[in-house]
This record gives C-alpha cells, sequence and structure tokens, in this order.
C-alpha cells in the first residue's frame, strides 16, 4: 500500500498523479495495472475513506478513483472532503452500485465520471481519458 | 428563429436608404424654393431693368420740351412736374435694383446715373416764377428765369449725350437679368428633374423592400408553420428547460398527451413529476437537472447516470382504471454563447417497448418451464403419469360442473368456491407430489383466485369468467402433458427392451403408491430444507377401491409432516434427536377390516397452539377453546378451515387438508384419529371397513 512509484512519465508531457481508493485489493491493482496512460503516475492507493483523506493530502494527487462502498468513511462523504480540499480534483467512481440516485449523488458533490462495475480494460482507460481531457 | 438577424439587417438597410433618399427630396424642394424665389426677384429685376432702358430718351425727350417751352415763353410747370416724376421714378427704380443686383452693368450704370444728379437736380429744383410780365417787351425770362433756361439746355445737352451709353448700360443688364433668369430656370428644371428621380428611386425602393419584407414574411410564416406541424406530430413530448428549470412557451402536443394536462408554460420541471414519482426519485431527479448546467456533465456521463430513463407511472385511464406506462426522459444541453442555454427535453411513452420486452423475459421463461415440464414428464413412470392425468380429467370435470351450477345466493357461490377450492387443492397435491411443477404451479395460481374471491364481500356469476379462463389453460396444458407422455411411452416401446429392464412394475397400482410418495418426500425435503426418511410397508395391500382416497390423504398427510412436523435439523439436534427425521406408513389389515398407520417423529401437536391457531382463524371463540380437553383440542385439526401454517406455500397453509382427509375418510366408512406426544411424535390411524362396497368419491 501507498506505493509511490518514480517518475517514469517522459519530461516533456505533463504528468497526472493518480490515487486509487477501492476497499478491495484485487480492485486496486486491476485499475492500477489496466490503465495504460503515460501520464498517469499512480502516487498511491487506499481502502478506505479515512486512509483516502491522509494520503491525498500527502501526495496532493490529480486524479482520484473512487469505489462508492467502503468502511469507516463511504466514497460519497471522502469525495466531499477531497473536492474540499482541492477543488480542482478530478474524480471517476468505480462502483458496483446501479442506482443512479447514488450516481447523481456522487456527481453532485463532485464526481467527474462514472464507471460501474464490473468494468473492462477498455471502459476504464475511456473514463480515465475523459477525466484527463 | 433563424430569420431575426436577416430581418434586423434588411430593417436597418431599408431605414437608412428611406432617410438618405428623403433627405435628397428635402434638398431638392428646398433648393428649388430658393431657386423660383431667386427667379421671382430676377424677373421683377428684368423688369425694372427694361423699364429703366426707356427713361434716359423720356429724360431727354422731357428735357426738349421743357426748353422748348421755356423758349416760347408757355407754360413749363406742367413740363417740370413730368420731368421730376421721371427722374424720383428713375431713381426709386435704380435703388430697388440695386437691391438685387451688384453686376458691373448695374454699377456702371449707377456711376452714370449719379452723374446726372448734379445736372439735373438744379433743373428739378427750380420753383420760382420763370417769366416777368412786361407790356412793353410782352413775357420775358427773369434772372432766375434765365438760369433755369441754362440749366435745362446744359441738361438737354446732358442726357441727350449720355443717352445712349445709360440705356446701353441698362440693356446690358437686362440682358444679363435675362441669362440669369434663363439659367435659373435650366438649373430649375434640373432640380425638379432630380426630385422626380429621387421619388421614383424612393417609390421603388419602397415597392422593393415591401416586395422583400413580404416574402421573409411569408417564409417565416412558413418556417413557423413547419414548425407547429413538427410540434404537433411528433411522438415525443418536447420541451426547453431555462436556468430556473421551468418549461418554456413552446413545447410538443405529445406533452400534452403524456402528462394529461397543458399548463406548461413556465411550469417548474418539479411540479411537473411531482405527483408522479415517489419523493426520493423526484430529488434525485432535481439534482441530476442542475449537474445538467454545471460544467462536468458530460452528454454521455450524463445519459448514463439519467434517474429518469425509465421512469414508471400510473395513470388513470378512461375506464377509471389505474395502469402503468414507462416514459423515457432523455435530456440535452444546448449551448449558447455563455454555456449552458437551455436544456432540450423529450419525453418518450415507451411502455410498448418494455411490456415487449416482458412478455420476451415471459416467453423466454415460460419455454424454460417448458423444457422443466419435460424433462419432469420424462422422470414420470408413464402408467404413474396417465393415472394422474386421467384422475385430474376427472377432477377437472368434476370443476366444470362445479362452475355450471346455477347459483344465486351469496351463500350458493360460496359453496361454489369452497367445491372449487377443494378439487384443485387436490390436483395441485397429486400434481406436486408426481413433481409435476408446471400443473402444479397453474392449479396453485388457480387457487390463488380463488382465494381472492372468497375475501369478496358480494360475488356474482360474472366474478367467476376469470376463473373460467384460467381453467382452459390448465386442461390445454395437461392436454400438452398428456401428449408429450404419449410420445415419450411411444418412444420407450420403440427402444430396445433392455433399455426399460428395471422399470417392470410388479403390484401395479399399489406399488405405484409408494413410489409416488418416495418421489412426493423426496421433493418435500429439498423443498422445505428438511431431512427426513421415509418408509412404507404393506401399502400394496390397499384393495384398488381405497387405493385413491388413501393417495390423497397420504400426500396430505406426508405435506403436513414435511411442513410442520418434522423440525429443521438443527432444532432436532439441539433436542437430542437424530438429525434425519422418520416417517413410517404402515397399512395391515385388522380384525374388523383394514387399519393405516401414518407416524412422524417431528414436534407433535401442541393442544395450546393448536386452540390459539383455531381462536385465530375464528374456527371456535376463545371461551370455547378454553373449555377444551386435550382430545378436543386435537380433533381441532379436522375442523375446515384450520391450519397453523401462517404463509400459504405449495404444500400448506391453506386451511385445507386434515378436514377433506377426515372427510374423505368418512367417506368410504372409515374412522380417523390422532395421538402425539409434543416434541416426540405425531400419529395418525385410519381405520377402514373390510367391505370393498364403498363409494369412491373424490375428496
Amino acid at each position: 500500500m501507498n506505493a509511490v512509484n518514480g517518475n517514469t512519465g517522459n519530461g516533456a508531457r505533463r504528468t497526472y498523479k493518480l490515487m486509487i481508493v477501492d476497499d478491495s485489493n484485487i480492485m486496486r491493482r486491476r485499475i492500477e495495472r489496466s490503465q495504460n496512460f503515460e501520464e498517469l503516475e499512480v502516487v498511491g492507493t487506499a481502502s478506505n475513506g479515512v486512509e483516502a483523506l491522509e494520503l491525498f493530502k500527502k501526495m496532493d494527487p490529480d486524479l482520484v478513483t473512487m469505489d462508492l462502498t467502503m468502511p469507516q468513511m463511504d466514497g460519497i462523504e471522502c469525495i466531499e472532503n477531497l473536492v474540499k480540499l482541492k477543488p480542482a480534483v478530478r474524480i471517476l467512481v468505480i462502483s458496483a452500485l446501479a442506482d443512479k440516485a447514488t450516481a447523481v449523488e456522487a456527481m453532485e458533490k463532485g464526481a467527474n465520471g462514472f464507471l460501474n462495475k464490473p468494468f473492462t480494460d477498455r471502459q476504464l482507460n475511456e473514463a480515465i481519458a475523459e477525466l484527463i481531457r | 428563429m433563424n430569420f431575426s438577424g436577416a430581418d434586423r439587417k434588411r430593417q436597418l438597410v431599408t431605414v437608412g436608404v428611406g432617410t438618405v433618399l428623403m433627405l435628397v427630396m428635402a434638398g431638392v424642394l428646398i433648393a428649388g424654393f430658393r431657386l423660383a424665389t431667386q427667379m421671382n426677384a430676377n424677373v421683377a429685376a428684368l423688369q425694372t431693368a427694361s423699364a429703366l432702358q426707356t427713361y434716359p430718351n423720356t429724360l431727354v425727350a422731357q428735357l426738349t420740351s421743357l426748353r422748348d417751352r421755356l423758349e416760347t415763353r408757355a407754360y413749363s410747370g406742367q413740363a417740370l412736374a413730368d420731368l421730376r416724376a421721371t427722374v424720383e421714378k428713375f431713381d426709386r427704380e435704380m435703388k430697388q435694383l440695386g437691391e438685387f443686383s451688384h453686376s458691373p452693368q448695374f454699377e456702371q450704370a449707377q456711376a452714370l446715373w449719379q452723374q446726372y444728379s448734379p445736372v439735373l437736380d438744379p433743373v428739378i429744383d427750380f420753383t420760382d416764377q420763370p417769366y416777368v410780365d412786361s407790356d412793353e417787351e410782352g413775357s420775358t425770362l427773369s434772372p432766375e428765369g434765365r438760369t433755369h433756361y441754362a440749366d435745362v439746355k446744359r441738361a438737354q445737352l446732358f442726357t441727350q449725350e449720355n443717352s445712349e451709353p445709360l440705356q446701353a448700360l441698362l440693356a446690358g443688364l437686362s440682358t444679363q437679368l435675362q441669362t440669369e433668369a434663363s439659367t435659373g430656370a435650366n438649373r430649375l428644371r434640373v432640380l425638379l428633374s432630380a426630385g422626380v428621380l429621387a421619388a421614383l428611386v424612393l417609390a421603388a425602393a419602397a415597392a422593393w423592400f415591401q416586395l422583400t419584407r413580404g416574402r421573409s414574411e411569408r417564409l417565416a410564416r412558413e418556417a413557423q408553420e413547419q414548425t407547429r406541424d413538427i410540434l404537433r406530430t411528433v411522438k415525443e413530448g418536447f420541451f426547453l428547460l431555462d436556468a430556473d428549470y421551468k418549461i418554456g412557451s413552446v413545447w410538443s402536443d405529445a406533452l400534452t398527451r403524456l402528462f394529461g394536462r397543458s399548463d406548461f408554460a413556465g411550469l417548474a420541471f418539479e411540479e411537473l413529476l411531482k405527483d408522479l414519482v415517489p419523493p426520493a426519485t423526484l430529488a434525485t431527479a432535481m439534482k441530476y437537472i442542475k449537474l445538467l448546467w454545471g460544467e462536468r456533465a458530460h452528454e454521455n456521463l450524463m445519459k448514463s447516470i439519467n434517474p429518469l430513463g425509465q421512469l414508471e407511472i400510473h395513470v388513470e385511464t378512461a375506464s377509471g382504471a389505474r395502469e402503468a406506462r414507462y416514459l423515457q426522459f432523455d435530456f440535452h444541453r444546448v449551448m449558447g454563447p455563455k454555456g449552458v442555454k437551455h436544456v432540450l427535453v423529450s419525453v418518450g411513452d415507451i411502455t410498448s417497448s418494455v411490456l415487449l420486452a416482458k412478455e420476451l423475459q415471459e416467453s423466454q421463461e415460460n419455454a424454460n418451464q417448458q423444457v422443466d415440464m419435460m424433462l419432469g414428464v420424462m422422470h414420470i413412470d408413464p402408467v404413474q403419469l396417465m393415472s394422474f392425468l386421467d384422475s385430474t380429467e376427472t377432477g377437472l370435470q368434476l370443476v366444470n360442473a362445479i362452475l355450471k351450477e346455477p347459483a344465486r345466493t351469496d351463500a350458493e357461490f360460496r359453496k361454489k368456491l369452497d367445491g372449487l377450492f377443494r378439487e384443485l387443492h387436490s390436483i395441485k397435491g397429486e400434481a406436486s407430489a408426481l413433481n409435476l411443477m408446471s400443473v402444479a404451479h397453474r392449479t396453485h395460481a388457480l387457487e390463488d383466485m380463488v382465494t381472492e374471491l372468497k375475501k369478496r364481500p358480494e360475488l356474482s356469476g360474472n366474478d367467476f369468467l376469470p376463473l373460467v379462463l384460467k381453467l382452459d389453460d390448465l386442461l390445454a396444458h395437461l392436454r400438452s402433458v398428456r401428449e408429450l407422455a404419449t410420445r415419450l411411452s411411444n418412444l420407450r416401446e420403440s427402444a430396445p427392451t433392455e433399455a426399460r429392464g428395471g422399470r417392470s412394475s410388479g403390484k401395479g397400482g399399489t406399488d405405484e403408491l409408494s413410489r409416488t410418495l418416495q418421489s412426493l418426500a423426496e421433493r418435500l425435503a429439498k423443498d422445505h430444507n428438511k431431512k427426513f426418511r421415509l418408509s412404507v410397508s404393506g401399502l400394496a395391500d390397499i384393495p384398488r377401491a381405497y387405493v385413491p382416497t388413501l393417495k390423497d390423504v397420504l400426500i396430505q398427510m406426508l405435506r403436513n409432516s414435511a411442513v410442520h412436523g418434522i423440525e429443521p435439523a438443527e432444532v432436532r439436534r439441539a433436542n437430542t434427536k437424530s438429525d434425519v427425521g422418520e416417517v413410517r406408513i404402515e397399512f395391515r389389515k385388522s380384525a374388523d377390516g383394514f387399519e393405516l398407520m401414518f407416524e412422524d417423529d417431528g414436534a407433535g401437536l401442541l393442544p395450546e397452539q393448536l386452540k390459539a391457531a383455531a381462536v385465530r382463524k375464528q374456527i371456535v371463540t376463545p371461551e370455547e377453546a378454553a373449555a377444551m380437553d386435550t382430545r378436543a383440542a386435537m380433533a381441532l385439526i379436522f375442523r375446515p378451515g384450520f391450519s397453523t401454517q401462517e404463509q400459504v406455500s405449495m404444500d400448506a397453509g391453506r386451511g385445507v387438508g386434515m378436514d377433506v382427509v377426515a372427510k374423505s375418510v368418512y367417506a368410504i366408512g372409515g374412522k380417523i384419529g390422532v395421538t402425539t406426544n409434543p416434541g416426540k411424535f405425531t400419529r395418525f390411524k385410519v381405520s377402514l371397513p373390510a367391505s370393498e362396497e364403498t363409494s369412491t368419491a373424490v375428496a
């Protein structure tokens, strides 16, 4: 956890710092591995909202992928806090909740994208591309 | 509208051209007016100048006349007065001309005329008597007269000398004035032509603008008409939402049909949905709408989280019934120069496609059921199946007969219902015993309908119609089962003999009963998550006449045991019983006939529980219940409408069961009794007479 990679992106392009928040470590690894953007650098992963908040303060990421149902602090609350800390942060909600009301609420609190679990690598990359754009 | 920009431009051009032309016209008119005034003055001046031309000669003539008179000593007063008048007139008119003309000719004429003054003035200023009269000499010139005569002579000579030059100067002046007048006239003509031209241009321009305006108005009107046609014809409801989430002033007619109202202009979106959706959905929808105005709302993303993509609403139909309808809302952002200008909302009625999808799913399930049925039928012993189909057919004939029975009073209708219910219940029991779930489910649904009817405060013949339809469906299904069974049995017969080696049935009907019970036991154990073993003995000895009744009785008892009697394994373990329950069925000869014993080692019957259930079902009053002893309490289970299972399932809880069992036992002349030990066992004993001359009434 909290694995900080060295900056491998090439210098000319802007590097985005990505934080992955999900209570399942399989899912965290899945997201970390399947994204294929050179300009993305995973600066940390967290398994719940409280952890995510602390890590966020430390690493100051630009992008966050966020699970919604997590122990301690759920995703919606976490999004609210992250946006307060850094309004420019872009958050992709990745959740198994197909409930439209939750999606709308996440968007209202400041999420920028929504991806339903289960997802394909392609869907993930498209959603992230949309976020960086 | 597309026209507003072009319209505005065209208007500006019209106003511009109009203004320019008006200014030109005004210029022409003012210049013409001034020119005409000038020409008027010119003409007056010309007249004056022409008149003046004659004056030099007149002066000469008058002076000559005056000299003649002085020489002839005639009266000179009149001639002098004439001269004075001419000089004054000359003076006055020269002054008048001076106000108008400053040309060199005039200056010269004036200068010359001024030279006249010193010569003429002494003449016209003369007022004395020119003559003195004496007798000797007659009239002679007085000294003053002589001076006067000299003045006149000098003046006559001067004027005679200068008359021509002055006349020439004045003639030149009038020629010049004439030229000026004709130039002015030419100019006026040109000016008038220009005015006419400008007026023509103005008229032409006005006509052209009128024409183009008419054309663009027609285009605008046509466009408006087309827009209206589109809005009237399109099947979706269309409208625009403004930043206050209010509906704009234009919407498609379909919206009225979809929502049954027409007061959309300025209506808040929230108001539109308020009565149609639950509050939670409404709140989500409003949050969603708000998000559409934000910059994070990408079209695709917003489409994927649209909470109104398939909205179920209930509307009242013309007949007053409530009907479910499905609406699909789509939201498209209309961008303006300053971000989102409007949100275009389209509402479609997708009821038919939703229902189609449901139908598709149902038919899919139906197909699956068909396969299940086929597999089910394949597993049933053909003889057993045929016997079931035969008895069911008889049962349904009975049902039909019950339905056809005339009934008028409420009590008669209720009796009908009770009869139907018993028949159906019995069919369902047999069907589930055979594991023929497709039949069991259909019968169960019919039973549900009957139960619903029973709850109605009033009954009429029409209430039975839906039952008849459902019954037809069941009959059709049974026919297809029979067809399938026949085909399967043909298939089996044509198959090689070894394939059906183990399936020979030794003792016909009774062995069949054992198998039915065993398979029912297996299914019941699985369905109710119970573990028990069924052991049977002596069933092969049941006299044929008793088989149909005892089959029903045993099926009902077995179901009761599985549902009520045998406890779940963990409960059994807690009560130090073995996990697997025991159900025993024994049939044997007795001294005065036969005896059927059915026993399970389950929970047994608790008199107090039975009493409580009977009170709850209003079978007995609390007082009656309190007065009952154990034996009477036990007997409650044979009372109609008694059931301790609150939830209705396929196998129990209908409140029909042991009363039917008891009745059918009595019907064949038997007796039934129950003994129990709470927590240990329940045992039913059925005693039957030896005689086989018993009715085979179906319960």
